[in-house]
């Protein structure tokens, strides 16, 4: 009440300025969404519950898992209220509806009204992305239960109250029915991403890059602020139910199927420029990938969770929940179709080069979210739906799977450092589940990861235009398969050599008795590893809840290539392939419908196939032809599809060969192998690939040091002349005040003097100067 | 005049009350005596149950009534527990330990009467619906506040405080008493709405106009504007803590009131301003006042004479809100300034208050605490008194989201909406000033550390209570916010003028020259 009390004149105002929106409203009351069942508010609730008692934990002391038991029981109920949410729902046919929790923001206005309540949207996208947030945020946790234990405390309890934390608003923003929720969830993820990667807060390091991606991440919330402004404005509402069936936005999806760009309104094509600043930023995208990299400072299970799986998956929710608003822009797609592919590439290139296990896959989770958007970019959501979920479960594996390395090698993560994992007592689920996570990450024939790639890379070579992206995405493909298996072949495979990372006194495993230099070298035998008892290094191997977790998802990895197979059927008229096919089809991201039948078919000839990139000049031709699942748009007279399977087949398997020949065959020692030399053959190229091609460097001379110049001018033009007139302007009603005080002399003739005197010059100044001197 | 009697049950009560009162007060039984305030308070409650159901008042504003008398009963009776032990201290004390009591040495029941006559005076000028109402109401409100500065410590401060109050008090009521007689003069009638008719039908005239702005200039001594303000700080300082937070805000209200009626009598015009001498002489009055009440409120040192000054600062804000009127028919609450005054003048009346109660629970041999060391560190040493004091000063700094926040709100949306942007400019930026010394005073009880003065609290523990109620009313009363501003926008709506018959004076008349409404009307009643 007083909320709408405090914000009317205000909002008032801003109505006002919203002409466009005018009438806007009427589109409003037609779309009613039916309500669903309350109980899908346990959803968002429970992780927030979970948080609250974790900082309840937190006050009282406690000093036990208790923490994790309780997040990891939530985060489960929470998956299972998903799992019934998903089965409750009715598949493709299913209507969408929504769950209000309570009314949040109510300004009505006389021609408008701005009505963002704190309320859930349910459809078939929603529940796909929930579903593997859920699920992986229990898996986690149950990793991370073992993973933090040597934090057990205050630490522990923050650590998981900040996971749990994260859970809430990733469901604000993947589940919100409003642009406003997903803002509120999209800040609150950054903010939760914050507070993890900056765990270990006595490290500068991490504290840096707590900072560097909070800073980069403002630079695409700006954009996504304005976007969701820009859509207030233009459309008048930002609840999806309005939005979505807002005819403007149905009218201009019609004039972009013909083509007609010319005659949407530029405000309504600036619109998705802007949001897909906010899904660069949160979703790593040149140029605004650096931050992620460094996020890896952060605990591993929350590179996991976090900066793998769910949370840069954001910007990919965000394209496909809003891509009726992106068709209707003309540079839209094509900007996100090139800035993923750039992203791949080059993120590909900088983790060939790496030598940091942990970093090379983040470097290959910007590259696969490259993919991602990509595939959002030549009219395939449903391609990068399809890959973020296979996406979600590979990464979550692999880096769990390196956790596990770094817990158990006291923070080793060079693979220089380590070899020959699978021959280790304890390290047989580790090693496999990594082969089952670089097969997928290799598009290895048959995976899950195989299956999700060509399905963009296929629609690329058949959106015209495309093709160029298609080619590079293949390349990428070749070198993701390199490095991958350069891991592979180097750590876990080959002679057994490891080295302890430095943190081997930070960990509470009962190993301080080793007190012995770091870096000293061991070179096992298989056979006599026992031997070294008591007086080496002992690695830690995982225990029951890391290793649980990790086959779970070994097997969640090789089942979601099954999701290829199954879950066919049909959205708003249309048949759709597999289960990802058809839950975003039949979402908002489903272009084929509601909006019109084969949408972006009748125009453009099933003929139009794969012309090479020349005529990207007119990237309306980009909203091209899509086929349907009876009649296929042909390459080369075949289905793109199954042409793929074979390229980019072949294409992984040569990457493979070669990581097999250059890290594995004939290698004597853990640091040494055949690529060394190879590596010389380029000169400094690899070396420049290794610092990241001075990417962070261009943005620190280009952009920290000119800001640092400028706010140290500002900093010293604030203090000299800013502090000096405001202090100068402190003091003129001080003055003031001294000046007038003599008046108060307390003799009472004085005061009525003063009185009488003052009505005088009052009106004599009124009569004569407003009266009489024309004033009136 | 009996027709008027459903409208007055109120005042009625209230007088009645105060008869009681006075009775009472110097009982031979000291038991009796006690039930003083509260038979008070049960006045003050029937006075409001009583309003909430009056009729709507012949007045010009016909809404006001019911508004106004709840709000002073509701603020009075917030002030009763801050009274306790103002007067008779020693007379208590001597009668406790078997001194027979001297009903001629008493001043207590003199204290509650006149506090409830002033209530009664300020009810009264609510339903005033003729200028000698509103004359006779207007001096009912100060009359007893003369008395009872005077009576409220036993120094000679007080005193003299009382006796400077006295005169320039029948100083102001002299101008404003002039003023009215020209508007009668100008008029030929005493009723104010049928004047309001009048002046909206023939102008304002000459003499009218000069009737206006020298009535506007009297009556705002009651509410202690630039150039009548310099009687505040002399006697708010004079007069003890509890005198001092009533002067604070029932003159003041009465004079709020009075200047809606005047103000109401020149008309706000189609474009929603006021004639535009009388529109000038109140832009100059609102400016200077609260910048003169601002800077001088900045160099005290004395807790009690910043506040003083901040009341003059705080009536320069409402001057803004009278400015802007009532809006135009329809219009939504925010842009009606008079709503806005209103409102604030509730916030003011119960923010106020708390400041005024922690300095009269402090107490170092029977002398209140005033100076702003004697306040420091009070947060950790008496917590309750120091929480009122941080939340009550950063309302009255108009803190979001506390009420005194949601009270300036609707006088600069008014403002702005008045197009009065200069003015406006002016009120942010002396609510800046105005937050320089009132986070000193924040910051002295909440950041500072403790210095023993010497000061302990009262032993009248209900001036706490009295200062729970104030900090708690600033919370609480957020969330009545919306409605009390819907209450405060009916009640300053302006009778629609088609009920009123216009006076046929000009007609009679014919065109008047200055002298001579003087002699032709004494003797002639309006028609």
């Amino acid at each position: 009440m007083i909320a709408d009390l405090l914000t009317a004149p205000a909002w008032s105002a801003l109505l006002a300025m919203a002409p466009d929106a005018q009438g806007a409203g009427g589109s409003h009351a037609a779309t009613q969404v039916a309500h669903g069942p309350g109980w899908v508010l346990l959803i968002p609730f429970l992780p927030l519950l979970g948080a609250a008692l974790c900082g309840l934990y937190a006050a009282m002391g406690v000093k036990s898992k208790l923490p994790a038991w309780t997040v990891i029981g939530l985060l489960a109920v929470s998956f299972v209220t998903t799992v019934a949410m998903a089965t409750g729902f009715g598949g493709a046919d299913g209507a969408a509806y929504t769950v209000k929790a309570f009314d949040w923001i109510q300004v009505h206005g006389e021609h408008n009204s701005f009505v963002a309540n704190f309320s859930f949207f349910v459809d078939t996208l929603t529940i796909y992305w929930m579903l593997f947030v859920t699920g992986l945020a229990t898996l986690i946790a149950l990793y991370a239960s073992e993973y933090m234990s040597h934090d057990v405390g205050t630490g522990y309890c923050r650590f998981f109250a900040a996971f749990s934390l994260f859970v809430f608003s990733m469901a604000c923003l993947v589940m919100g029915d409003n642009l406003v929720m997903l803002y509120l969830g999209w800040e609150g993820v950054g903010l939760c991403s914050y507070l993890l990667i900056g765990y270990f807060y006595k490290k500068p390091s991490a504290v840096a890059a707590a900072k560097k991606a909070f800073i980069v991440n403002r630079v695409g919330d700006l954009g996504l602020a304005l976007g969701l402004y820009l859509t207030y404005v233009h459309f008048g509402t930002v609840e999806y139910a309005a939005l979505f069936a807002n005819e403007r936005l149905l009218h201009y999806v019609e004039l972009a199927k013909t083509g007609a760009f010319d005659q949407i309104p530029m405000m309504a094509q600036g619109i998705p420029l802007l949001l897909m600043v906010g899904a660069f930023g949160k979703s790593a995208q040149f140029p605004l990938y650096v931050w992620l990299p460094d996020a890896m400072e952060g605990p591993t299970p929350v590179s996991a969770l976090i900066h793998a799986a769910t949370m840069v998956t954001a910007g990919v929710y965000l394209i496909a929940r809003f891509y009726p608003v992106f068709l209707a822009s003309e540079l839209a797609l094509p900007i996100v179709a090139w800035i993923g592919t750039i992203t791949a590439l080059l993120a590909a290139t900088i983790g060939m080069a790496q030598f940091d296990i942990k970093r090379i896959m983040a470097y290959s989770t910007v590259s696969q979210l490259g993919y991602m958007f990509a595939g959002l970019g030549v009219l395939t959501p449903t391609g990068a739906a399809y890959h973020t979920l296979t996406h979600a479960f590979f990464k979550a594996l692999l880096f769990l799977c390196c956790g596990a390395v770094m817990h158990g090698f006291a923070g080793q993560l060079d693979l220089r450092k380590l070899s020959g994992l699978r021959r280790v007592k304890g390290w047989g689920i580790v090693s496999f589940g990594m082969l089952i996570g670089c097969l997928n990450l290799a598009g290895f024939p048959l995976t899950a990861g195989f299956f999700s790639k060509d399905t963009i890379l296929a629609e690329a070579f058949v959106t015209p235009g495309t093709a160029v992206i298609g080619w590079i995405l293949i390349i990428t493909a070749g070198m993701t398969a390199y490095y991958t298996f350069r891991v592979f072949f180097r750590v876990f495979v080959g002679p057994v050599e490891y080295h302890p990372g430095d943190e081997a006194h930070d960990h509470d495993h009962g190993h301080e008795d080793h007190g012995h230099a770091h870096g000293e070298t061991h070179t096992h035998d298989a056979g006599h590893h026992g031997d070294h008892h008591g007086d080496h290094f002992h690695p830690h191997a995982p225990g029951w809840a890391i290793n649980t977790v990790l086959a779970t998802l070994t097997v969640l990895s090789i089942a979601a290539s099954g999701l290829y197979f199954v879950g066919a059927g049909e959205a708003h008229g249309t048949k759709t392939k597999h289960y990802a096919d058809t839950m975003v089809s039949a979402s908002t991201a489903g272009y084929h419908s509601p909006y019109s039948e084969h949408a972006f078919h009748a125009e453009h000839g099933a003929d139009h196939n794969a012309d090479d990139g020349g005529d990207h000049a007119a990237p309306h031709a980009g909203v091209g032809p899509r086929g349907t699942i009876d009649e296929p748009l042909m390459l080369l007279g075949k289905d793109p599809h199954k042409i793929m399977y074979y390229v980019s087949g072949v294409v992984g398997l040569v990457g493979i060969v070669l990581a097999w020949f250059f890290h594995y065959a004939g290698r004597k020692t853990a640091s040494e192998c055949r690529m060394d030399k190879v590596a010389r053959l380029f000169g400094p190229i690899p070396r420049w690939a290794e610092n990241k091609w001075y990417v962070d460097e261009f943005y620190n001379a280009t952009i920290r040091v000119p800001l640092r110049v400028v706010s140290h001018f500002f900093h010293w033009f604030d203090k000299l002349v800013i502090d000096g007139v405001v202090n100068l302007a402190g003091l003129s009603p001080r003055i003031g005040g001294w000046l007038i005080r003599p008046s108060q002399s307390g003799v009472l003739q004085g005061y009525a003097a003063g009185m009488v005197g003052g009505v005088a010059v009052l009106l004599v100044v009124i009569l004569l100067v407003v009266r009489f001197g024309g004033g009136a | 005049m009996i027709e008027k009697l459903p409208q007055i049950w109120p005042e009625l009560l209230l007088f009645l009350t105060t008869c009681v009162v006075m009775l009472t007060g110097q009982w031979p039984s000291a038991p009796i005596r006690r039930l003083t305030p509260w038979l008070a308070a049960v006045g003050l409650i029937a006075a409001g149950g009583a309003s909430i159901g009056a009729p709507a008042g012949d007045g010009l504003f016909p809404g006001m009534m019911v508004y106004a008398k709840v709000l002073t009963a509701i603020v009075g009776l917030m002030m009763l527990p801050l009274l306790a032990g103002t007067v008779d201290r020693e007379l208590e004390a001597q009668s406790a330990r078997g001194v027979p009591f001297q009903p001629i040495r008493s001043n207590g029941a003199e204290f509650y009467a006149f506090f409830l006559f002033s209530l009664t005076g300020l009810m009264l000028v609510s339903s005033a619906d003729d200028l000698i109402w509103l004359f006779l109401a207007l001096e009912l409100t100060s009359l007893p506040t003369y008395i009872m500065v005077t009576i409220s410590t036993q120094t000679t401060r007080s005193q003299e405080a009382g006796i400077k109050y006295f005169f320039l008090g029948a100083l102001g009521a002299a101008i404003f008493l002039y003023g009215f007689a020209l508007l009668y003069g100008a008029s030929g009638t005493t009723n104010i709405p049928e004047m309001a008719a009048y002046f909206r039908a023939e102008g304002l005239g000459p003499i009218g106009l000069l009737g206006v702005l020298v009535s506007l200039i009297g009556v705002s001594f009651k509410v202690a504007a630039v150039p009548m303000h310099f009687y505040t700080p002399d006697v708010y300082q004079g007069a003890a803590s509890p005198v001092s937070a009533m002067l604070a805000f029932v003159p003041k209200t009465a004079g709020f009131l009075a200047i809606f009626m005047v103000a109401g009598v020149a008309g706000w015009g189609e474009d929603q301003r006021l004639p535009a001498e009388v529109d000038a002489m109140l832009w100059i009055m609102a400016a200077l006042t609260m910048t003169v009440g601002n800077v001088l409120a900045l160099i005290q040192s004395s807790v009690k004479r910043m506040m003083a000054y901040s009341s003059v600062a705080h009536s320069g804000y409402m001057l803004v809100g009278v400015l802007a009127g009532p809006g135009a028919e329809g219009s939504p609450f925010w842009r009606n300034g008079l709503a806005a005054v209103l409102f604030y003048l509730l916030c003011y009346g119960v923010m106020n208050l708390g400041v005024f109660a922690v300095l009269a629970s402090l107490e170092r041999k029977g002398e209140e605490a005033d100076d702003i060391d004697d306040i420091r560190g009070l947060v950790k040493t008496q917590p309750v008194l120091g929480w009122t004091m941080v939340i009550c000063s950063l309302s009255l700094l108009g803190f979001p989201p506390l009420l005194g926040f949601i009270g300036k709100v609707g006088l600069f949306t008014s403002g702005v909406a008045s197009g009065n942007i200069p003015l406006v400019i002016i009120l942010g930026i002396n609510s800046a000033i105005a937050a320089f010394y009132y986070l000193r005073l924040v910051a002295a009880a909440y950041l500072e550390p403790a210095s023993d003065t010497g000061f302990r609290p009262s032993p009248y523990l209900s001036r706490q209570f009295a200062g729970l109620l104030s900090a708690g009313g600033v919370i609480a009363l957020l969330f009545a916010g919306s409605g009390l501003i819907k209450a405060a926008d009916n009640a300053s709506r302006i009778a629609p003028p088609d009920g009123v018959a216009v006076p046929a004076k000009h007609h009679d008349a014919g065109h008047t020259t200055p002298a001579e409404p003087a002699h032709g009307h004494a003797s002639q009643p309006h028609g």
